[in-house]
């Protein structure tokens, strides 16, 4: 058993990883906040439920590769890249065609912060949770 | 790295506004410079420009200053015969600087320019946040 196998642990991995995509995204948005003709993007939600789904059910498709021989070592897929992104819900377009809003922009790097952070609480309890059941064995 | 290419963004478009706001240093600096013969012309206002370009080592567009460009609007004119470059009607050409309009503009910068300052507050606190579990 490694970790990154741990169904929570996984989830939440997934999620600091599209919020860091998301983050990085939102950046591109307010560096170009003054470049005409420049469209304000943001990342299409993931449905971490079926994230949540896939990484509880051991035989559900992970996108590795199977193991056909017990000699074999299990490949873990990398799903953390290629999120998909779409036009922002931004309506603020100013004369030179740029759609970003600032205050929007800011609005959604504080929420990514604050998420991210809570991911990385919930990560950092589960794994004392875990120390304390290992600590309580003897 | 995801939240590190967040912040090199966020300079970018630091760096980006900070040249801005020389362009807009320039025009207030002479905003009332006069021609240095008579019969020149004086200070032409600067635009500055941004643009976007896509950084392939980054894989995230950038913002980039552009080269500024010229106002080719009229000059100011004021009558004051005893200056040593006025016309022959007695007038001074004076640069196409509005003051009123470069301060709205080095407000905006300032705004933009802070804008970036907190998108790279809060990777920062992202990325400590991250490292911070190691010591969980």
């Amino acid at each position: 058993m490694n970790l990154t196998s741990v169904p929570l642990l996984d989830v939440l991995r997934e999620r600091m990883s599209w919020l860091s995509a998301r983050q990085n995204v939102l950046s591109q948005n307010v560096a170009n906040a003054d470049t005409p003709g420049y469209s304000a993007v943001d990342l299409k939600p993931v449905d971490f439920q079926k994230v949540l789904e896939q990484s509880t059910e051991p035989a559900a498709f992970q996108g590795g590769l199977t193991v056909a021989d017990p000699r074999h070592i299990a490949t873990t897929s990398n799903s953390s890249s290629g999120y998909q992104s779409a036009a922002a819900g931004d309506d603020a377009i100013d004369q030179t065609g740029n759609t970003v809003s600032v205050e929007e922009e800011m609005m959604k790097v504080a929420d990514t912060q604050a998420q991210y952070q809570a991911a990385t609480n919930i990560y950092a309890k589960a794994i004392s949770m875990m120390r304390t059941a290992i600590d309580s064995g003897h | 790295m995801d939240l590190a290419t967040s912040m090199l963004v966020a300079a970018s478009g630091m760096r980006a506004q900070s040249t801005r706001m020389r362009t807009i240093a320039e025009n207030i600096a002479n905003a009332n410079s006069s021609a240095p013969t008579a019969g020149a012309d004086p200070y032409r206002r600067k635009v500055a420009t941004i643009n976007s370009t896509f950084d392939r080592e980054l894989n995230a567009s950038v913002a980039e200053a552009g080269k500024p460009v010229q106002d080719m609007s009229d000059f100011r004119t004021q009558y004051d015969p005893g200056n040593p470059v006025a016309d022959a009607k007695g007038y001074v050409k004076l640069p196409n600087v509005n003051s009123l309009v470069e301060i709205m503009d080095m407000r905006e910068a300032q705004a933009s320019y802070e804008a970036n300052v907190n998108v790279l507050d809060a990777s920062k606190t992202m990325m400590s946040r991250t490292i911070d579990l190691l010591t969980k």
